[in-house]
């Protein structure tokens, strides 16, 4: 039998019993729209949380470490081997800007100093980026400005609560050790940091040099405030606890400072001695799209370092979101259920009624197969019908939702809608909305392939 | 017998079809045995509940034999699934109803056209085909009628017509003019004979009329599930 044929013979057997065909459809145009519209409720709220995500640019963001730097324990002999070629230079800068869908990449330089002032002092968290990055950075002056690159000189930008941890030299007062505030004025006071820390307390303990001499007081750097970054002392964020600083003047002043000594952060040699070379605590990657930025990590990776990024969270943020969807398309599910049922039962009713004519085709030859094929398809046009209705209709209500919310103005980034219903979740839904049809009509197509040739025989 | 050019289409040796009804048996079928040649036009006589309709609903294979053998068209139906069945139908088998049982939702040539449809034909070769044949039944002038537009005679013109479209080997008709008067009936049985003898087919037709078995070539006289007796028809 042509599948056109077949077609034909199920279409016009729904159009004959039109009343009860159009009872079951609605069934599933009820339950094809609650899917759709619970589903397009979880893909809108996802999407709006993306894209506020994006916004902070935090997606695309990969931090590139030295391996094992968070993680010790290595074994011995691979460390030896990879600490010759795994610090961060300024080839490694440049091995990864030439990855694919790699956009920029910038190094960072951590160390630290102390910082005196008028009698108080704090140990500080220098972070070296370049001048032109900080602002990229998301970070937010409240007071001062940026540093100009190529100052010629170390300019600081101070964390907002970098000032709680100034505390007075000689009583300890300070913020965080008895909540006074140290009297000192990031902006307008004179700041000088110790970079060699190890020789500053020698020095003030009176210890001897290695070579046998009092230790020397070592040179204190006056270090110019170019800004303070917004907020107050409790106000953390990820920066407000670092001094930042022009990489390239960090550079300079460090060997400078320290010459053939170890500098605090710094990795040594297998011996136990400086590089020549300062090199970088991370390198920030930038990734052109949020889809590659795995691919980048992995291919960073390869290469012996360690990435991190926020691909992970927001791959686990995703999932959340995906149970959600599945969570409201389960509620919207039960009534596809229930019309599954309608249709199934539906279906049955057919079958009792047309016994004989199942009879009749039979004995007239009619293959098995093609008998259940014409329930199946039954089923499978109410289904069809059904869902493309339910499609509609789920459409509009998509449209209604979004102008009541838009209405509403609840605050969130509603600029795209709290109902999204994507090309692939129309098709997705069609196609389930036959397989629901074709899977209730399955038993009753079953049965109406079995029924007994005979039945055509008997006279009523 | 003697006669070379004849060929067996149907030959069934003590068939047997037991039906359980509780406890009880009933032996429809009481050991039958017998053959038809092609061609040949035969008449299954008896009373009600002689067995009659159990015989030809075997011979058609809508019913499995309880023991015994049906040899049809060189092919055991005995041994067919129901599948295998259908397919034997389709290909070498027309059937006429005793109430017609023409689709109610169709017209008398979509009907006609139906076992063509089974056979995968293409839609405007088998309404073609339907055409002719209603023709050949005097049904020109009722082709886009409804089964409830035509009285009984002519449904079961529409009824032949949809048995003899496939072109069959043989036909089985079980008691086929019993819901039309006996006019309509005689009119009806000559119209059968003169299609089959013209295409040389075979036709097995049930009926407890003997009037009407006189038509045919030879009469299978049945009783309790046994053939009594086999005559040569009276008329030519
Ligand atoms: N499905 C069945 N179950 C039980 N007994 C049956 C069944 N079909 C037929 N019979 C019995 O078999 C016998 C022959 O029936 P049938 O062939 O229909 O007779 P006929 O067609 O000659 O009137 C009858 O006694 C009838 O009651
Ligand atoms: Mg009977």
């Amino acid at each position: 039998m042509k599948f056109r044929d077949m077609l034909r013979m199920s279409g016009s057997s729904l159009w004959k019993r039109k009343v009860r065909t159009i009872l079951t459809v609605l069934g599933v145009v009820i339950g094809t729209a609650s899917i759709v519209v619970m589903i397009s409720l979880g893909l809108g709220l996802k999407r709006a949380s993306m894209s506020e995500i994006e916004q902070y640019g935090g997606l695309t963001t990969i931090t590139v470490s030295e391996q094992g730097s968070y993680y010790g324990g290595y074994d011995d002999s691979e460390t030896e081997i990879q600490a010759s070629t795994e610090h961060l230079s300024d080839d490694v800068v440049e091995t990864i800007r030439g990855i694919e869908h790699v956009e920029d990449v910038y190094p960072v330089l951590d160390t630290e100093a102390l910082a005196l002032s008028g009698g108080y002092q704090s140990y500080i968290s220098l972070r070296g980026v370049s001048a032109e990055k900080m602002k990229d950075l998301g970070i937010k002056l409240g007071q001062g400005e940026f540093p100009e690159p190529n100052a010629g000189q170390l300019q600081a930008v101070y964390g907002n609560m970098v000032i709680g941890e100034f505390h007075n030299e000689k009583t300890g007062q300070g913020y965080w050790y008895n909540g006074e505030m140290a009297e000192v004025d990031l902006m307008a006071d004179t700041i000088m940091y110790v970079f060699d820390m190890d020789a500053y307390y020698n020095f003030l303990w009176g210890n001897t040099a290695e070579d046998g001499t009092s230790a020397p007081m070592p040179k204190k750097r006056i270090v110019k405030t170019a800004g303070v970054i917004e907020g107050s002392v409790e106000d953390y964020n990820s920066n407000s606890y670092y001094v930042f600083c022009d990489i390239d003047e960090l550079k300079r002043v460090l060997k400078k400072e320290f010459k053939n000594k170890i500098i605090p952060g710094q990795p040594t040699t297998a011996g136990g001695k400086a590089y020549k070379e300062i090199f970088y605590t991370a390198i920030m990657v930038e990734v052109d799209d949020m889809n590659y930025v795995q691919q980048v990590q992995s291919e960073i990776n390869a290469l012996g370092y360690q990435a991190s990024s926020n691909a992970e969270w927001v791959q686990s943020m995703q999932g959340q979101y995906n149970y959600i969807q599945l969570a409201l398309g389960g509620i919207g599910a039960v009534s596809l259920i229930v019309a599954a049922i309608g249709i199934a039962n539906t279906m049955m009713m057919s079958i009792y009624e047309r016994t004989k004519e199942i009879g009749i085709m039979k004995v007239l030859g009619c293959d098995m197969r093609n008998i259940q094929g014409l329930f199946l398809l039954e089923a499978g046009y109410i289904g069809f019908i059904g869902g493309v209705i339910g499609l509609g209709l789920s459409y509009g209500l998509s449209a209604i939702i979004n102008l009541v919310v838009k209405n509403l103005n609840l605050g969130m980034n509603m600029a795209v809608g709290i109902s999204y219903i994507p090309l692939w979740l129309a098709l997705v839904s069609l196609v389930f909305a036959v397989f629901v049809g074709m899977a209730a009509g399955f038993f009753p197509s079953l049965r109406a392939m079995q029924l007994s040739p005979l039945a055509a025989i008997r006279n009523e | 017998m003697s006669d070379t050019n004849k060929k067996t289409v149907i030959s069934v040796k003590d068939l047997y079809k037991i039906y359980r009804v509780g406890e009880s048996k009933v032996r429809a079928l009481n050991g039958v045995s017998f053959t038809i040649e092609k061609g040949e036009f035969c008449a299954i006589v008896g009373t009600s509940g002689s067995g009659k309709s159990t015989l030809l609903n075997m011979l058609a294979g809508l019913e499995k034999p309880t023991k015994g053998e049906i040899v049809i068209v060189g092919e055991h139906m005995e041994t067919k699934n129901e599948n295998q069945l259908v397919k034997f139908r389709r290909e070498h088998i027309g059937f006429i109803f005793q109430s017609f049982n023409l689709l109610a939702s169709m017209n008398a040539i979509e009907n006609v056209a139906m076992p063509l449809t089974f056979q995968g034909m293409a839609k405007e070769k088998r309404i073609k085909k339907a055409e002719e044949v209603l023709e050949l039944v005097g049904l020109s002038k009722h082709k886009k009628h409804k089964p409830t537009q035509m009285s009984g005679g002519q449904q079961q013109r529409v009824g032949i017509a949809r048995a003899l479209v496939v072109q069959p080997e043989i036909i089985f008709a079980d008691e086929p003019t019993g819901n039309l008067d006996s006019r309509t009936s005689a009119e009806v049985m000559a119209l059968i004979k003169k299609i089959i003898r013209e295409k040389n087919q075979t036709l097995v037709m049930v009926t407890h009329d003997d009037h009407l078995a006189s038509f045919a070539d030879r009469i299978f006289r049945i009783s309790d599930g046994k053939i009594i007796s086999i005559e040569n028809g009276t008329r030519e």
